[in-house]
């Protein structure tokens, strides 16, 4: 009876979410259609004959209208096939799945980092209440907020690529290295997404830390937190087992939805470092108006976010039963 | 049980030091070069080479029949023998015999045949491939699809020798017989509609003087010599790797921090820095692109109401159009912008065609009092005082459209504004995406325009300014003048090369006179490259062009 209780809104959790993104892929389909330009606008040029240009947009389906072009989409979108991308000349699914283990790479790495990060240094802070180096982080973290990603890209790229060429500035590895052991090609992907995964981490960071800072000041002022003190527990103890999961419940909704984010893509770090990702996929699939591979990278973004977002939740009511009912409504 | 703060910092020194210890010698190979590219190639196939990286390499990794390389005295092109030795053109130019080599392979060991060639024209002309030169056998006898008709062009004379027939009246040069020959083995055994998306458009097999190491999607290209190629020579490149980098700020980093040897298209501001460092040839490939600012000859709503051609109100006139001309300053934009890399655009024969411009033609000066004088000869004044000038009620004010990520148009779209205003002509700046701009530039809704050409080579203005506006879709600015279309039209039959040349002449100078559109300036691609990288020799093909013979 638990049981179903709780399987029971999840499903409708799922479809609802279903529904979305549905309505959001459809909505898109239109929309990139009804836009001004199409993809034959690429083989508009002097050495390419006008008639090719008509040839393009007969093989792409153009010529057709758009509630036939969407039927067409919607019944091979429900056996999985997405259509072949214009520009990769590929199904666009493969054409996902080639970038989308690099991506899950990146954005995991980043969002570890940034919650670690966020955390260790808000307990730092908190260790130093008031003091210089609570308010030198807290101006700090602002600071760094504040800061672009393409402006502390290249600064990277300055100091340690040019400068100190210590890390490499664009790639996820060497190119043209011949096949190497284990433990260099480990190292050579470490070095190339050192800079990327810091540079991204570092607009994330400071969000994580004001929201472990102001939960832990939070948590500190109430009763629980004076009765175990009244009680002679030690003040590590009282952080450790009481503050930091007792804070924990609002950044996990924050992280769910965040993760998803990074997982769509962070275009600018991947632009600025050459990398692979989805937002560098999207944005070219948007720029050169290869319409499969748009529809294919929102709904892969809308999964995931929708993904991450429910992990979250269920993260969250694993640590508190009482949300049951919020949550998954 | 804690671990000692000592053995911590000896565990982070030691991987610290393997993690900066641990380099890849292969890019500082001196046997190969890397190049930087913006955006990864879609495919590896020579059937689809519609980008300029495409064609880079796809030159480099399947054999022509012919090459073509520049010859900077005359201006032209000229013809060097590959697959085929030599030629021999019949009386009327109406057939050519062809010598083949018979020392050529493809990659996977077979023979590279007169068949392979027949094969060629016959894929590349089918209309259900769409290949990048379907539309473009005009000299070939062809079908209705444009297709060639395989029994009527060719004749195999023997295993090594081939006679190609055109089509009579048609004008054929060895340029037609310049693309790269793909391999029949591969390409026959599939339906044609898959040769687009078929494996071997990725993986392909290939007969040039290098062979594909690897690709690394949207990473590398990574290229090899063919040291069983004819084109082989000891002592030169031996791999190059195309690189992908999309930002061009990290593109500049890595030119100087050594992890590229080559990059185009850098900014002129830039360049200094790139000569002071002593590390860098810094030139530049002059006369393939130039800016314009585009005129809509026509009235746009006419013709999207009723296809009607009407002159446009304030563009239709010569007169009003060469006004507009003089009053930009564009050596602004080439000295402070461009920073001399470009020079200042006539008409559409670019200076390389040494011999087809007319180099004694001023060029239309930034001179505000004498388009004034000719704007008022037009009718155009100031009656009310209010700083625009008008005519028949309709004051002088228009849109320009550019596209938003192009910096250079930007500041030169906001010198001309400050220009017209001194005459009295409202301008503004549009901004849009360049898609956007295509398709309007296309529906022929714009007023005006700043955009850009790159001129084909060899030179072609017909598919740009003949007045048929449905046979001519890139007629942009609707341009129509008999005259010009008669010249155009001669251009392709059979004359001489010095009545040719004539005859470019006369187009540039009803282009001039005309003024279509306002032509801009020639924009310069500067290239940087690696001092240690020889015999590179950056002309109106290209930079990266025939890398086999680079050192």
């Amino acid at each position: 009876m638990k049981r179903s209780l709780s399987i029971l809104p999840l499903a409708k959790r799922i479809t609802t979410s279903a529904f979305v993104l549905f309505l959001t892929v459809s909505f898109l389909f239109v929309l990139v259609r009804i836009a001004p330009g199409d993809p034959s606008q690429k083989f508009i040029s002097p050495k390419l004959s006008p008639k090719l240009v008509e040839k393009v947009k007969t093989s792409f389906q153009l010529d057709k209208q758009i509630h036939v072009q969407y039927l067409s989409f919607v019944k091979n979108a429900a056996t999985g096939n997405l259509g072949v991308s214009y520009a990769f000349h590929r199904p666009v699914v493969e054409v996902i799945f080639d970038v989308l283990p690099f991506t899950i790479l990146f954005a995991v790495s980043a969002f570890a980092l940034q919650l670690i990060a966020g955390l260790l240094l808000a307990v730092f802070a908190f260790h130093h209440n008031q003091k210089i180096w609570d308010k030198l982080l807290s101006r700090g973290s602002m600071f760094l907020y504040a800061v672009p990603s393409f402006v502390s890209g290249l600064l990277f790229i300055y100091v340690f690529s040019v400068q100190l060429k210590i890390f490499p500035s664009s790639g996820i590895k060497t190119v043209g290295t011949l096949e190497s052991s284990f433990f260099l090609l480990l190292v050579d992907y470490t070095k190339h997404l050192f800079l990327p995964v810091l540079v991204l981490s570092l607009t994330g960071l400071p969000v994580y830390f004001k929201y472990f800072r102001e939960n832990f000041e939070e948590n500190q002022k109430k009763l629980f937190t004076l009765y175990l003190r009244a009680n002679g527990v030690s003040e590590r103890k009282i952080l450790l087992s009481h503050l930091i999961p007792n804070s924990l419940n609002s950044i996990i909704a924050y992280a769910g939805v965040d993760l998803g984010i990074l997982f769509s893509g962070a275009l600018i770090t991947e632009v600025i470092f050459s990398l692979p990702g989805m937002g560098r996929l999207t944005i070219n699939a948007i720029l050169g108006h290869d319409y499969p591979l748009i529809v294919g990278c929102t709904l892969t973004a809308g999964i995931l976010i929708i993904f991450t977002s429910l992990l979250a939740d269920l993260i969250r009511l694993n640590i508190d039963k009482r949300l049951i009912k919020g949550l998954l409504n | 049980m804690t671990v000692p703060r000592k053995n911590i910092s000896l565990f982070l020194s030691i991987l610290f030091s393997l993690f900066i210890g641990c380099k890849n010698n292969s890019t500082t190979s001196s046997s190969q070069v890397v190049i930087a590219i913006p955006s990864d190639v879609e495919r590896i196939n020579p059937l689809f080479s519609y980008s300029i990286n495409e064609a880079n390499i796809n030159e480099l990794l399947f054999l022509s029949l012919v090459k073509h390389t520049w010859n900077r005295q005359a201006g032209e092109l000229k013809t060097e023998p590959m697959f085929a030795t030599s030629w021999e053109w019949n009386l009327d130019s109406s057939a050519i015999m062809l010598q083949l080599r018979d020392d050529v392979q493809w990659s996977d060991g077979v023979p590279l045949s007169i068949n392979d060639v027949i094969f060629s024209f016959d894929v590349y002309s089918d209309p259900v491939v769409e290949s990048y030169l379907y539309g473009s056998f005009k000299c070939f006898y062809t079908d209705k699809e444009e297709h060639i008709i395989s029994s009527k062009t060719f004749e195999k004379l023997s295993e090594t020798k081939l006679k190609i027939n055109f089509k009579p009246g048609s004008t054929p040069t060895l340029f037609n017989l310049d693309f790269p020959i793909v391999p029949k083995h591969i390409f026959d055994k599939m339906p044609r509609t898959e040769i687009a998306t078929a494996e071997e458009s990725f993986a392909p097999v290939t007969s040039g003087p290098f062979t594909l190491e690897k690709w690394e999607k949207n990473q590398a290209v990574i290229i090899k010599e063919n040291p069983t190629s004819f084109l082989h020579k000891d002592g030169n490149i031996k791999r190059i790797i195309f690189k992908v980098i999309p930002d061009y700020n990290a593109r500049l980093a890595q030119l100087k921090n050594g992890e590229i040897d080559l990059a185009e298209y850098l900014k002129p501001e830039d360049v200094s820095q790139l000569k002071n460092s002593g590390s860098f040839v810094v030139t530049s490939l002059k006369g393939r692109e130039y800016d314009y600012l585009g005129w809509n000859n026509l009235d746009p709503i006419l013709y999207k109401k009723s296809g009607k051609i009407v002159p446009n109100k304030l563009f239709g006139s010569v007169k009003t159009r060469q006004a507009l001309s003089m009053a930009i300053n564009r050596n602004e934009v080439l000295s402070q912008y461009l920073r001399g890399y470009g020079a200042v655009a006539n008409s559409p024969i670019s200076p390389i065609f040494k011999n087809a411009v007319d180099d004694k033609l001023p060029p239309y000066s930034f001179d505000l009092a004498k388009a004034r004088t000719l704007l008022e000869e037009e009718g155009w004044s100031d009656k009310d005082q209010n700083g625009i000038l008008e005519k028949e009620g309709i004051e002088f004010k228009f849109t320009l459209t550019i596209s938003s990520n192009n910096p250079r148009r930007i500041f030169a779209a906001t010198v001309f504004k400050n220009n017209f205003r001194q005459l009295g002509i409202d301008m503004k700046i549009d901004q849009v995406e360049l898609g956007m701009l295509i398709d309007r530039i296309n529906n022929k809704s714009v007023d005006a325009w700043m955009a850009s050409w790159i001129i084909p080579i060899p030179l072609d203005l017909k598919f740009s300014w003949y007045s048929n506006l449905i046979t001519t879709p890139m007629n942009f600015p609707s341009y129509q003048n008999k005259e010009l279309d008669a010249l155009l039209d001669n251009l392709e039959t059979k004359i001489t090369g010095q009545q040719k040349n004539d005859s470019y002449k006369k187009v540039e100078a009803i282009l001039y006179r005309d003024q279509p559109v306002t032509f801009l300036y020639w924009i310069d691609n500067v290239v940087a490259y690696n001092k240690k990288l020889k015999n590179i020799e950056v002309t109106p093909l290209g930079t990266v062009h025939h890398c086999w013979l680079w050192q």
